[in-house]
Protein backbone atom coordinates (compact mmCIF):
# COMPACT_ATOMS: atom_id res chain seq x y z
CA UNK A 1 0.00 0.00 0.00
CA UNK A 2 1.16 3.63 -0.98
CA UNK A 3 0.96 5.77 2.49
CA UNK A 4 -1.18 8.54 1.83
CA UNK A 5 -0.56 10.53 5.15
CA UNK A 6 2.98 9.93 7.01
CA UNK A 7 3.24 9.78 10.56
CA UNK A 8 5.77 11.97 10.98
CA UNK A 9 6.62 13.31 7.41
CA UNK A 10 2.89 14.15 6.13
CA UNK A 11 1.85 13.43 2.86
CA UNK A 12 4.34 13.43 0.80
CA UNK A 13 3.11 11.03 -2.22
CA UNK A 14 2.54 13.63 -5.28
CA UNK A 15 3.07 13.01 -8.55
CA UNK A 16 1.36 9.88 -9.94
CA UNK A 17 2.67 7.88 -13.26
CA UNK A 18 1.62 4.64 -13.96
CA UNK A 19 4.18 1.70 -14.64
CA UNK A 20 3.26 -1.59 -16.47
CA UNK A 21 4.94 -5.09 -14.87
CA UNK A 22 3.98 -8.29 -17.11
CA UNK A 23 1.72 -5.78 -19.14
CA UNK A 24 -0.37 -4.41 -16.51
CA UNK A 25 -0.91 -0.99 -15.07
CA UNK A 26 -0.14 -0.11 -11.50
CA UNK A 27 -0.12 3.08 -9.74
CA UNK A 28 3.27 4.46 -8.33
CA UNK A 29 4.94 8.15 -7.48
CA UNK A 30 7.52 9.28 -9.00
CA UNK A 31 10.10 9.47 -5.73
CA UNK A 32 9.83 5.33 -5.48
CA UNK A 33 12.41 3.16 -6.33
CA UNK A 34 10.77 0.11 -8.94
CA UNK A 35 10.86 -2.35 -6.17
CA UNK A 36 8.83 -0.32 -3.51
CA UNK A 37 6.07 0.60 -6.08
CA UNK A 38 5.88 -3.13 -7.15
CA UNK A 39 5.34 -3.77 -3.77
CA UNK A 40 2.99 -0.61 -3.09
CA UNK A 41 0.54 -2.85 -5.09
CA UNK A 42 1.20 -5.83 -3.89
CA UNK A 43 4.13 -7.62 -6.11
CA UNK A 44 6.33 -9.08 -4.26
CA UNK A 45 7.78 -11.61 -6.32
CA UNK A 46 10.05 -10.47 -8.65
CA UNK A 47 12.06 -13.48 -10.20
CA UNK A 48 12.95 -16.79 -10.10
CA UNK A 49 16.78 -17.81 -8.74
CA UNK A 50 18.97 -19.75 -11.45
CA UNK A 51 19.57 -23.11 -9.94
CA UNK A 52 16.72 -24.20 -7.70
CA UNK A 53 14.16 -21.63 -9.04
CA UNK A 54 12.53 -20.22 -6.18
CA UNK A 55 10.56 -17.15 -5.52
CA UNK A 56 12.81 -13.97 -5.27
CA UNK A 57 12.20 -9.98 -4.40
CA UNK A 58 13.12 -7.31 -2.22
CA UNK A 59 15.67 -7.86 0.45
CA UNK A 60 18.61 -5.20 1.22
CA UNK A 61 17.23 -2.34 -0.38
CA UNK A 62 20.67 -0.96 -0.98
CA UNK A 63 21.54 -2.09 -4.45
CA UNK A 64 23.71 -5.37 -2.72
CA UNK A 65 21.98 -8.48 -2.69
CA UNK A 66 20.71 -8.15 -6.35
CA UNK A 67 17.93 -10.32 -5.50
CA UNK A 68 15.15 -7.75 -7.17
CA UNK A 69 17.13 -8.40 -10.33
CA UNK A 70 14.45 -7.17 -13.02
CA UNK A 71 13.92 -6.46 -16.58
CA UNK A 72 13.14 -2.80 -17.09
CA UNK A 73 12.46 -0.98 -20.56
CA UNK A 74 14.21 -4.22 -22.29
CA UNK A 75 17.28 -3.98 -19.81
CA UNK A 76 17.71 -7.02 -18.05
CA UNK A 77 19.10 -7.58 -14.43
CA UNK A 78 18.85 -4.11 -13.50
CA UNK A 79 18.60 -3.81 -9.66
CA UNK A 80 14.87 -2.19 -9.29
CA UNK A 81 15.66 -1.22 -5.79
CA UNK A 82 18.16 1.67 -7.16
CA UNK A 83 16.02 2.91 -9.71
CA UNK A 84 13.13 5.37 -9.52
CA UNK A 85 9.76 5.02 -11.37
CA UNK A 86 9.23 6.42 -14.78
CA UNK A 87 5.74 7.42 -16.62
CA UNK A 88 5.20 4.04 -18.99
CA UNK A 89 7.88 1.78 -17.31
CA UNK A 90 7.81 -1.38 -18.66
CA UNK A 91 9.08 -3.92 -15.93
CA UNK A 92 9.19 -7.73 -16.15
CA UNK A 93 10.38 -10.29 -13.77
CA UNK A 94 13.83 -11.76 -13.63
CA UNK A 95 12.68 -15.55 -14.71
CA UNK A 96 15.77 -16.67 -16.26
CA UNK A 97 19.13 -15.89 -17.57
CA UNK A 98 19.45 -12.78 -20.51
CA UNK A 99 19.97 -14.39 -23.80
CA UNK A 100 23.46 -13.03 -24.50
CA UNK A 101 24.80 -15.55 -27.22
CA UNK A 102 21.49 -15.58 -29.74
CA UNK A 103 21.09 -13.09 -32.68
CA UNK A 104 22.07 -9.64 -32.28
CA UNK A 105 24.00 -9.87 -29.51
CA UNK A 106 27.29 -10.63 -31.04
CA UNK A 107 28.72 -14.07 -29.96
CA UNK B 1 22.08 -24.63 11.93
CA UNK B 2 19.50 -26.84 9.50
CA UNK B 3 21.51 -28.27 6.77
CA UNK B 4 18.92 -26.95 4.22
CA UNK B 5 19.60 -23.11 4.73
CA UNK B 6 20.79 -21.35 1.85
CA UNK B 7 23.89 -19.43 2.73
CA UNK B 8 24.65 -17.69 -0.95
CA UNK B 9 21.46 -16.77 -2.00
CA UNK B 10 23.10 -16.01 -5.20
CA UNK B 11 24.71 -19.47 -6.59
CA UNK B 12 22.16 -20.85 -4.04
CA UNK B 13 24.64 -22.86 -2.17
CA UNK B 14 22.93 -24.24 1.27
CA UNK B 15 24.84 -24.86 4.69
CA UNK B 16 25.17 -28.45 4.15
CA UNK B 17 27.50 -27.70 0.98
CA UNK B 18 29.90 -25.33 3.07
CA UNK B 19 30.07 -27.74 5.77
CA UNK B 20 31.22 -30.59 3.18
CA UNK B 21 33.77 -27.98 1.53
CA UNK B 22 34.89 -27.54 5.02
CA UNK B 23 35.48 -31.01 5.58
CA UNK B 24 37.43 -31.07 2.32
CA UNK B 25 39.82 -28.66 4.85
CA UNK B 26 38.70 -25.73 3.26
CA UNK B 27 39.37 -22.89 6.13
CA UNK B 28 38.74 -19.53 4.12
CA UNK B 29 35.80 -18.39 2.50
CA UNK B 30 38.47 -17.85 -0.73
CA UNK B 31 38.66 -22.18 -0.25
CA UNK B 32 35.04 -22.26 -0.26
CA UNK B 33 34.56 -20.06 -2.73
CA UNK B 34 36.91 -22.09 -4.97
CA UNK B 35 34.93 -25.45 -4.04
CA UNK B 36 31.45 -24.83 -4.20
CA UNK B 37 31.00 -21.60 -6.35
CA UNK B 38 29.66 -19.86 -2.91
CA UNK B 39 29.92 -15.91 -3.35
CA UNK B 40 30.45 -16.15 -7.34
CA UNK B 41 26.97 -15.06 -8.09
CA UNK B 42 25.94 -11.25 -9.40
CA UNK B 43 26.67 -9.85 -5.37
CA UNK B 44 29.57 -10.84 -5.28
CA UNK B 45 29.48 -12.43 -1.52
CA UNK B 46 28.55 -9.43 -0.17
CA UNK B 47 25.55 -11.04 1.62
CA UNK B 48 27.18 -14.60 2.15
CA UNK B 49 30.53 -13.64 3.46
CA UNK B 50 29.21 -13.21 6.98
CA UNK B 51 27.14 -15.94 7.20
CA UNK B 52 30.30 -18.55 5.78
CA UNK B 53 32.33 -16.94 8.25
CA UNK B 54 29.58 -18.07 11.01
CA UNK B 55 29.81 -21.62 9.59
CA UNK B 56 33.26 -21.98 9.72
CA UNK B 57 33.52 -20.63 12.88
CA UNK B 58 31.03 -23.70 13.98
CA UNK B 59 32.50 -25.98 12.13
CA UNK B 60 36.18 -25.28 12.67
CA UNK B 61 36.32 -23.80 16.25
CA UNK B 62 38.07 -21.07 14.40
CA UNK B 63 38.01 -17.22 15.84
CA UNK B 64 36.34 -14.66 13.51
CA UNK B 65 39.72 -12.95 13.22
CA UNK B 66 41.65 -15.83 12.50
CA UNK B 67 39.37 -16.21 9.22
CA UNK B 68 40.28 -13.75 6.91
CA UNK B 69 38.18 -11.96 4.34
CA UNK B 70 37.36 -13.08 0.58
CA UNK B 71 39.19 -10.97 -2.16
CA UNK B 72 36.69 -8.05 -3.25
CA UNK B 73 37.69 -7.49 -6.93
CA UNK B 74 36.78 -4.83 -9.02
CA UNK B 75 34.05 -4.05 -10.31
CA UNK B 76 32.76 -3.41 -7.07
CA UNK B 77 29.34 -3.51 -7.84
CA UNK B 78 27.54 -4.78 -11.11
CA UNK B 79 28.22 -2.62 -14.32
CA UNK B 80 27.45 -3.13 -18.03
CA UNK B 81 29.77 -4.73 -19.67
CA UNK B 82 29.40 -1.69 -22.35
CA UNK B 83 30.16 0.69 -19.52
CA UNK B 84 33.10 -1.24 -18.66
CA UNK B 85 34.40 -2.02 -22.03
CA UNK B 86 33.48 0.25 -24.45
CA UNK B 87 32.78 4.20 -22.54
CA UNK B 88 35.98 3.90 -20.29
CA UNK B 89 38.40 6.54 -20.84
CA UNK B 90 42.16 6.87 -20.50
CA UNK B 91 42.76 4.35 -17.92
CA UNK B 92 45.96 2.26 -17.02
CA UNK B 93 46.15 -1.29 -16.38
CA UNK B 94 42.99 -2.96 -13.94
CA UNK B 95 44.75 -3.30 -10.22
CA UNK B 96 42.28 -6.06 -8.78
CA UNK B 97 44.06 -8.65 -11.17
CA UNK B 98 47.32 -7.66 -11.53
CA UNK B 99 49.08 -10.41 -10.09
CA UNK B 100 46.95 -12.94 -12.56
CA UNK B 101 46.86 -11.32 -15.77
CA UNK B 102 48.59 -7.72 -17.01
CA UNK B 103 46.78 -6.06 -19.14
CA UNK B 104 48.71 -4.28 -22.11
CA UNK B 105 47.44 -2.43 -24.71
CA UNK B 106 44.69 -5.03 -25.11
CA UNK B 107 46.79 -8.12 -24.85
CA UNK B 108 46.26 -10.28 -21.99
CA UNK B 109 50.19 -11.87 -21.14
CA UNK C 1 39.38 12.86 -19.43
CA UNK C 2 40.70 12.89 -15.77
CA UNK C 3 38.89 14.66 -13.37
CA UNK C 4 41.46 15.99 -10.59
CA UNK C 5 39.92 17.16 -7.03
CA UNK C 6 41.99 17.42 -3.65
CA UNK C 7 39.77 15.60 -1.53
CA UNK C 8 37.53 12.99 -3.18
CA UNK C 9 34.86 11.60 -0.83
CA UNK C 10 33.09 8.22 -1.21
CA UNK C 11 29.88 8.07 0.36
CA UNK C 12 27.23 11.48 0.67
CA UNK C 13 26.07 10.00 4.32
CA UNK C 14 26.13 11.62 7.21
CA UNK C 15 30.26 10.70 8.15
CA UNK C 16 30.83 11.74 4.49
CA UNK C 17 28.89 15.36 4.33
CA UNK C 18 31.15 15.57 7.95
CA UNK C 19 34.19 15.66 6.09
CA UNK C 20 32.98 17.38 3.17
CA UNK C 21 32.25 20.33 5.65
CA UNK C 22 35.95 20.05 7.40
CA UNK C 23 37.50 20.34 4.03
CA UNK C 24 35.33 22.27 1.39
CA UNK C 25 35.18 24.89 4.41
CA UNK C 26 38.66 25.62 4.49
CA UNK C 27 38.31 26.28 1.10
CA UNK C 28 39.67 22.47 -0.20
CA UNK C 29 38.31 21.42 -3.60
CA UNK C 30 35.91 18.38 -2.49
CA UNK C 31 34.18 15.67 -4.36
CA UNK C 32 31.63 13.41 -3.11
CA UNK C 33 30.55 10.52 -5.18
CA UNK C 34 27.25 8.24 -4.33
CA UNK C 35 25.22 6.08 -5.77
CA UNK C 36 22.19 6.98 -4.38
CA UNK C 37 20.86 10.10 -6.51
CA UNK C 38 20.44 12.07 -3.10
CA UNK C 39 22.09 13.21 -0.11
CA UNK C 40 22.57 11.87 3.21
CA UNK C 41 22.61 8.69 3.08
CA UNK C 42 20.62 5.97 5.25
CA UNK C 43 20.09 9.02 7.76
CA UNK C 44 16.98 10.12 5.24
CA UNK C 45 14.86 7.95 6.44
CA UNK C 46 15.75 8.21 10.01
CA UNK C 47 12.02 9.61 11.50
CA UNK C 48 13.80 8.85 14.95
CA UNK C 49 14.94 11.43 17.00
CA UNK C 50 18.47 11.23 17.75
CA UNK C 51 19.49 12.89 20.84
CA UNK C 52 23.28 12.19 21.60
CA UNK C 53 24.57 14.34 18.54
CA UNK C 54 28.18 16.43 18.43
CA UNK C 55 28.01 20.48 18.97
CA UNK C 56 26.67 22.02 17.16
CA UNK C 57 23.67 20.11 16.58
CA UNK C 58 20.94 19.10 19.07
CA UNK C 59 18.35 16.48 20.02
CA UNK C 60 16.79 16.59 15.74
CA UNK C 61 15.07 13.62 13.67
CA UNK C 62 17.58 11.83 11.49
CA UNK C 63 16.33 13.17 8.20
CA UNK C 64 16.59 16.58 10.02
CA UNK C 65 19.80 16.40 10.44
CA UNK C 66 20.75 15.16 7.11
CA UNK C 67 19.37 18.61 5.62
CA UNK C 68 20.95 20.37 8.00
CA UNK C 69 24.27 18.56 6.93
CA UNK C 70 23.48 19.09 3.48
CA UNK C 71 22.82 22.56 3.93
CA UNK C 72 26.01 23.89 5.58
CA UNK C 73 27.77 22.48 2.57
CA UNK C 74 25.88 24.63 0.29
CA UNK C 75 28.33 28.43 0.41
CA UNK C 76 31.31 25.90 -0.45
CA UNK C 77 32.88 24.43 -3.26
CA UNK C 78 31.48 20.79 -3.41
CA UNK C 79 31.10 18.91 -6.29
CA UNK C 80 28.45 16.40 -5.81
CA UNK C 81 28.60 13.58 -7.88
CA UNK C 82 25.09 11.32 -7.57
CA UNK C 83 23.81 8.62 -8.99
CA UNK C 84 28.23 7.76 -9.42
CA UNK C 85 29.69 4.77 -7.65
CA UNK C 86 33.61 3.86 -7.53
CA UNK C 87 33.97 0.51 -9.49
CA UNK C 88 37.68 -0.08 -8.22
CA UNK C 89 41.02 1.31 -8.58
CA UNK C 90 43.43 1.21 -11.31
CA UNK C 91 47.19 0.82 -11.22
CA UNK C 92 48.05 4.15 -11.18
CA UNK C 93 46.33 4.95 -8.39
CA UNK C 94 43.48 6.46 -10.06
CA UNK C 95 40.02 5.43 -8.69
CA UNK C 96 37.42 4.48 -11.42
CA UNK C 97 34.05 6.16 -11.29
CA UNK C 98 31.13 5.17 -13.42
CA UNK C 99 27.80 7.20 -13.90
CA UNK C 100 26.38 4.28 -15.38
CA UNK C 101 26.88 4.77 -18.66
CA UNK C 102 31.12 5.62 -18.96
CA UNK C 103 33.56 4.79 -16.53
CA UNK C 104 36.36 7.79 -15.86
CA UNK C 105 38.99 8.22 -13.74
CA UNK C 106 39.67 10.43 -10.75
CA UNK C 107 42.82 11.56 -9.42
CA UNK C 108 42.30 12.98 -6.09
CA UNK C 109 45.47 14.20 -3.93
CA UNK C 110 43.47 12.42 -0.67
CA UNK C 111 40.84 10.43 -0.58
CA UNK C 112 38.02 9.71 2.57
CA UNK C 113 36.12 6.59 2.36
CA UNK C 114 32.91 7.01 4.06
CA UNK C 115 30.86 3.31 2.71
CA UNK C 116 29.20 2.93 5.81
CA UNK C 117 27.87 -0.59 7.13
CA UNK C 118 25.96 -3.28 5.60
CA UNK C 119 23.35 -4.99 7.56
CA UNK C 120 24.08 -8.68 8.54
CA UNK C 121 21.62 -11.52 6.86
CA UNK C 122 20.25 -13.95 9.42
CA UNK C 123 19.89 -17.34 7.42
CA UNK C 124 17.10 -19.85 8.21
CA UNK C 125 14.95 -22.26 6.20
CA UNK C 126 13.38 -20.19 3.56
CA UNK C 127 14.97 -17.03 4.21
CA UNK C 128 15.50 -16.30 0.77
CA UNK C 129 11.54 -16.04 0.11
CA UNK C 130 10.50 -12.88 -1.57
CA UNK C 131 8.75 -10.98 2.21
CA UNK C 132 11.22 -11.84 4.35
CA UNK C 133 13.56 -8.15 3.94
CA UNK C 134 16.50 -6.34 6.09
CA UNK C 135 15.17 -4.01 9.01
CA UNK C 136 17.16 -1.21 7.01
CA UNK C 137 15.27 -2.40 3.66
CA UNK C 138 11.66 -2.13 5.55
CA UNK C 139 12.62 1.41 6.95
CA UNK C 140 13.29 2.47 3.56
CA UNK C 141 10.33 1.25 2.26
CA UNK C 142 8.25 3.17 5.08
CA UNK C 143 10.04 6.25 5.65
CA UNK C 144 11.46 6.86 1.99
CA UNK C 145 9.44 5.20 -0.66
CA UNK C 146 6.25 5.81 1.57
CA UNK C 147 5.45 1.83 0.78
CA UNK C 148 4.01 -0.15 3.83
CA UNK C 149 5.86 -3.20 2.97
CA UNK C 150 3.43 -5.88 4.56
CA UNK C 151 0.28 -6.23 6.72
CA UNK C 152 1.32 -8.75 9.66
CA UNK C 153 5.20 -8.08 10.17
CA UNK C 154 7.59 -10.54 12.61
CA UNK C 155 10.62 -9.08 13.51
CA UNK C 156 13.79 -11.04 14.43
CA UNK C 157 16.17 -9.05 16.65
CA UNK C 158 15.97 -6.49 19.13
CA UNK C 159 18.68 -3.87 18.81
CA UNK C 160 18.01 -0.40 18.97
CA UNK C 161 17.72 0.03 15.54
CA UNK C 162 15.61 -3.05 14.70
CA UNK C 163 12.92 -1.53 17.76
CA UNK C 164 12.61 1.96 16.42
CA UNK C 165 11.79 -0.12 12.43
CA UNK C 166 8.70 -1.85 14.40
CA UNK C 167 7.59 1.19 16.23
CA UNK C 168 7.77 2.92 12.66
CA UNK C 169 6.15 0.16 11.00
CA UNK C 170 3.32 -0.24 13.67
CA UNK C 171 3.14 3.41 13.22
CA UNK C 172 1.97 3.33 9.36
CA UNK C 173 -0.80 0.24 10.41
CA UNK C 174 1.85 -2.72 10.00
CA UNK C 175 0.41 -5.53 12.71
CA UNK C 176 3.33 -6.32 14.49
CA UNK C 177 3.32 -10.04 15.78
CA UNK C 178 6.24 -10.07 17.84
CA UNK C 179 9.80 -9.09 18.31
CA UNK C 180 12.15 -12.53 18.27
CA UNK C 181 15.43 -12.49 19.54
CA UNK C 182 17.74 -15.68 20.40
CA UNK C 183 19.56 -13.86 23.40
CA UNK C 184 17.98 -14.19 26.84
CA UNK C 185 17.94 -10.19 26.64
CA UNK C 186 16.66 -7.48 24.93
CA UNK C 187 19.69 -5.80 23.15
CA UNK C 188 18.28 -2.47 22.90
CA UNK C 189 19.99 -0.35 24.81
CA UNK C 190 17.04 2.76 25.02
CA UNK C 191 14.76 1.14 27.78
CA UNK C 192 12.12 4.41 26.39
CA UNK C 193 12.45 1.82 22.78
CA UNK C 194 11.42 -1.34 24.60
CA UNK C 195 8.63 0.78 26.64
CA UNK C 196 7.07 2.15 23.42
CA UNK C 197 6.96 -1.39 22.04
CA UNK C 198 5.29 -2.95 25.62
CA UNK C 199 2.68 0.19 24.83
CA UNK C 200 1.96 -0.88 21.87
CA UNK C 201 1.53 -4.57 23.19
CA UNK C 202 3.88 -5.73 20.87
CA UNK C 203 4.99 -9.02 22.35
CA UNK C 204 8.63 -9.96 22.59
CA UNK C 205 9.97 -13.41 22.30
CA UNK C 206 13.08 -14.05 24.20
CA UNK C 207 14.77 -17.23 23.46
CA UNK C 208 13.26 -17.57 20.56
CA UNK C 209 14.27 -17.93 16.81
CA UNK C 210 12.71 -18.79 13.27
CA UNK C 211 12.82 -22.41 12.84
CA UNK C 212 11.10 -22.20 9.18
CA UNK C 213 9.72 -19.58 6.94
CA UNK C 214 6.87 -21.40 4.42
CA UNK C 215 5.13 -19.73 1.42
CA UNK C 216 3.92 -20.57 -2.04
CA UNK C 217 5.94 -17.71 -3.98
CA UNK C 218 6.06 -15.46 -1.06
CA UNK C 219 6.44 -15.77 2.86
CA UNK C 220 2.95 -16.57 4.36
CA UNK C 221 3.84 -18.40 7.44
CA UNK C 222 6.96 -19.00 9.66
CA UNK C 223 7.70 -21.28 12.76
CA UNK C 224 8.66 -19.97 15.95
CA UNK C 225 11.08 -21.92 17.77
CA UNK C 226 10.74 -21.59 21.96
CA UNK C 227 13.13 -23.21 24.29
CA UNK C 228 9.91 -25.67 24.73
CA UNK C 229 7.46 -25.08 21.88
CA UNK C 230 6.74 -24.35 18.05
CA UNK C 231 4.50 -21.22 17.33
CA UNK C 232 3.11 -21.13 13.85
CA UNK C 233 1.97 -17.47 12.81
CA UNK C 234 0.81 -16.17 9.27
CA UNK C 235 2.79 -13.25 8.35
CA UNK C 236 3.93 -11.68 4.65
CA UNK C 237 6.83 -9.73 6.11
CA UNK C 238 9.88 -10.43 8.08
CA UNK C 239 12.00 -8.10 8.89
CA UNK C 240 15.42 -9.42 9.70
CA UNK C 241 18.23 -7.72 11.74
CA UNK C 242 21.89 -9.57 12.50
CA UNK C 243 23.64 -6.24 13.36
CA UNK C 244 25.68 -4.21 11.04
CA UNK C 245 29.10 -4.53 9.72
CA UNK C 246 32.07 -2.17 7.86
CA UNK C 247 31.48 -2.08 3.89
CA UNK C 248 35.07 -2.86 2.85
CA UNK C 249 34.82 -3.39 -0.83
CA UNK C 250 36.17 0.16 -1.72
CA UNK C 251 39.30 -0.43 1.05
CA UNK C 252 39.92 -3.48 -0.23
CA UNK C 253 40.27 -2.02 -3.72
CA UNK C 254 42.91 0.34 -2.35
CA UNK C 255 44.91 -2.14 -0.87
CA UNK C 256 44.56 -1.13 2.66
CA UNK C 257 45.15 -3.62 5.74
CA UNK C 258 42.58 -4.83 8.16
CA UNK C 259 42.05 -5.73 11.62
CA UNK C 260 39.55 -7.21 13.42
CA UNK C 261 37.38 -5.56 16.66
CA UNK C 262 34.20 -7.63 17.36
CA UNK C 263 32.76 -4.72 18.83
CA UNK C 264 33.18 -2.38 16.04
CA UNK C 265 31.41 -4.48 13.34
CA UNK C 266 34.11 -7.19 12.77
CA UNK C 267 37.05 -6.38 10.21
CA UNK C 268 37.37 -3.07 9.40
CA UNK C 269 40.66 -0.91 7.69
CA UNK C 270 43.35 -0.41 10.16
CA UNK C 271 43.89 3.19 10.69
CA UNK C 272 45.59 5.69 13.25
CA UNK C 273 44.77 8.24 15.11
CA UNK C 274 44.11 10.62 12.20
CA UNK C 275 41.53 7.90 11.00
CA UNK C 276 43.85 7.46 8.19
CA UNK C 277 44.75 4.06 6.94
CA UNK C 278 48.12 2.32 6.14
CA UNK C 279 48.04 3.97 2.54
CA UNK C 280 49.17 7.20 3.55
CA UNK C 281 46.78 9.14 0.98
CA UNK C 282 43.24 7.23 1.98
CA UNK C 283 41.20 7.87 4.87
CA UNK C 284 38.33 6.32 6.81
CA UNK C 285 35.04 8.36 8.13
CA UNK C 286 31.53 6.92 9.85
CA UNK C 287 30.40 3.67 10.21
CA UNK C 288 33.07 2.23 7.62
CA UNK C 289 35.87 2.85 10.75
CA UNK C 290 33.69 1.09 13.18
CA UNK C 291 29.79 0.51 13.66
CA UNK C 292 28.84 3.07 16.09
CA UNK C 293 26.49 6.02 17.09
CA UNK C 294 24.93 8.93 14.70
CA UNK C 295 26.74 11.36 16.86
CA UNK C 296 29.93 9.36 17.01
CA UNK C 297 29.90 9.53 13.23
CA UNK C 298 30.10 12.67 12.67
CA UNK C 299 32.96 12.96 14.44
CA UNK C 300 34.68 10.20 12.68
CA UNK C 301 33.87 12.53 9.83
CA UNK C 302 35.79 15.47 11.11
CA UNK C 303 38.92 14.05 12.65
CA UNK C 304 40.16 12.63 9.03
CA UNK C 305 38.88 15.93 7.30
CA UNK C 306 40.97 17.97 9.73
CA UNK C 307 43.81 15.73 8.70
CA UNK C 308 43.79 16.00 5.17
CA UNK C 309 43.52 19.75 5.53
CA UNK C 310 46.64 19.65 7.65
CA UNK C 311 48.52 17.61 4.88
CA UNK C 312 47.74 19.44 2.08
CA UNK C 313 48.71 22.42 4.31
CA UNK C 314 45.64 24.24 4.53
CA UNK C 315 45.79 24.53 8.17
CA UNK C 316 49.17 24.68 10.80
CA UNK C 317 49.88 22.35 13.17
CA UNK C 318 49.00 23.76 15.60
CA UNK C 319 45.51 24.47 14.77
CA UNK C 320 45.04 20.57 13.45
CA UNK C 321 46.22 19.38 16.98
CA UNK C 322 44.06 21.96 19.15
CA UNK C 323 41.08 20.47 16.38
CA UNK C 324 42.00 17.07 17.18
CA UNK C 325 42.34 16.65 20.54
CA UNK C 326 38.94 18.75 20.68
CA UNK C 327 37.29 16.27 17.94
CA UNK C 328 38.68 13.00 19.98
CA UNK C 329 37.61 14.32 23.54
CA UNK C 330 34.02 15.30 22.14
CA UNK C 331 34.13 11.28 20.30
CA UNK C 332 34.80 10.00 24.04
CA UNK C 333 31.95 11.87 25.91
CA UNK C 334 29.98 10.60 23.12
CA UNK C 335 30.53 7.43 22.69
CA UNK C 336 32.58 6.17 26.17
CA UNK C 337 29.26 6.41 27.96
CA UNK C 338 27.27 5.40 25.67
CA UNK C 339 28.77 2.57 24.23
CA UNK C 340 32.00 2.09 26.45
CA UNK C 341 33.44 -1.65 24.72
CA UNK C 342 33.14 0.40 21.25
CA UNK C 343 35.54 3.12 22.42
CA UNK C 344 37.60 0.75 24.06
CA UNK C 345 37.90 -1.37 21.03
CA UNK C 346 38.41 1.70 18.75
CA UNK C 347 41.06 2.84 20.83
CA UNK C 348 42.78 -1.36 20.91
CA UNK C 349 42.00 -0.73 16.94
CA UNK C 350 43.95 2.05 17.01
CA UNK C 351 46.83 0.91 19.25
CA UNK C 352 47.34 -1.90 16.34
CA UNK C 353 48.07 0.41 13.48
CA UNK C 354 51.57 -1.58 13.35
CA UNK C 355 50.32 -4.64 13.04
CA UNK C 356 47.71 -5.27 10.92
CA UNK C 357 46.30 -9.18 11.00
CA UNK C 358 45.52 -8.64 6.76
CA UNK C 359 47.78 -7.12 4.71
CA UNK C 360 49.26 -7.45 1.27
CA UNK C 361 45.53 -8.41 0.17
CA UNK C 362 46.91 -8.57 -3.67
CA UNK C 363 50.08 -10.47 -3.42
CA UNK C 364 48.25 -13.75 -2.16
Amino acid sequence: MHIKDHPVLGPQLQDPVTIYFNDQPYMAYKQQTVAAALIANGVKKFGLSRKLVQSRGLFCSRGRCCSCYMTVNGEDHVRTCMIRVEEGMEIYPNLEDPEVRGDGHGD
Amino acid sequence: MDKTTIICRCEEINCEEIEEAIGHDARTFDDIKRLTRCGMGPCQAKICISLVADVIHEQTGSHLHEIPLPRMRMPISPIKLETLATNSTTFSSVKSVMDEVELEEGKVR
Amino acid sequence: MVMETDVLIIGAGPAGLAAAYETASRGLDVTIVDESISKGGQLCQQTQILRTLPSPFLAMRGYELANTLINQLDEFSVRYLLGHRMIGTYKDGSIGITDETNVFPVNPKKIIVATGAAEKAVPFPKWTLPGVITVGAAQTLVNRDFVTPGKNAVIIGSSDFAMDVAIQLSDVGVNIIGIVESLPKILARDAEKTEHIMQRSIPLYLRSSIKEARGNGEVEEIDIQFPDRIMTEKVDLVCVDGGRTPILDAFYQLGCSFGFQEELGGWLPQYNEFLQTDCKDVFLAGNAAGISSQGALLITGRIPGVRVCEELNIISKQEAEHERASHWKELENLEAKLFPEKWEARLNHIKNYANPLLKDQFIS
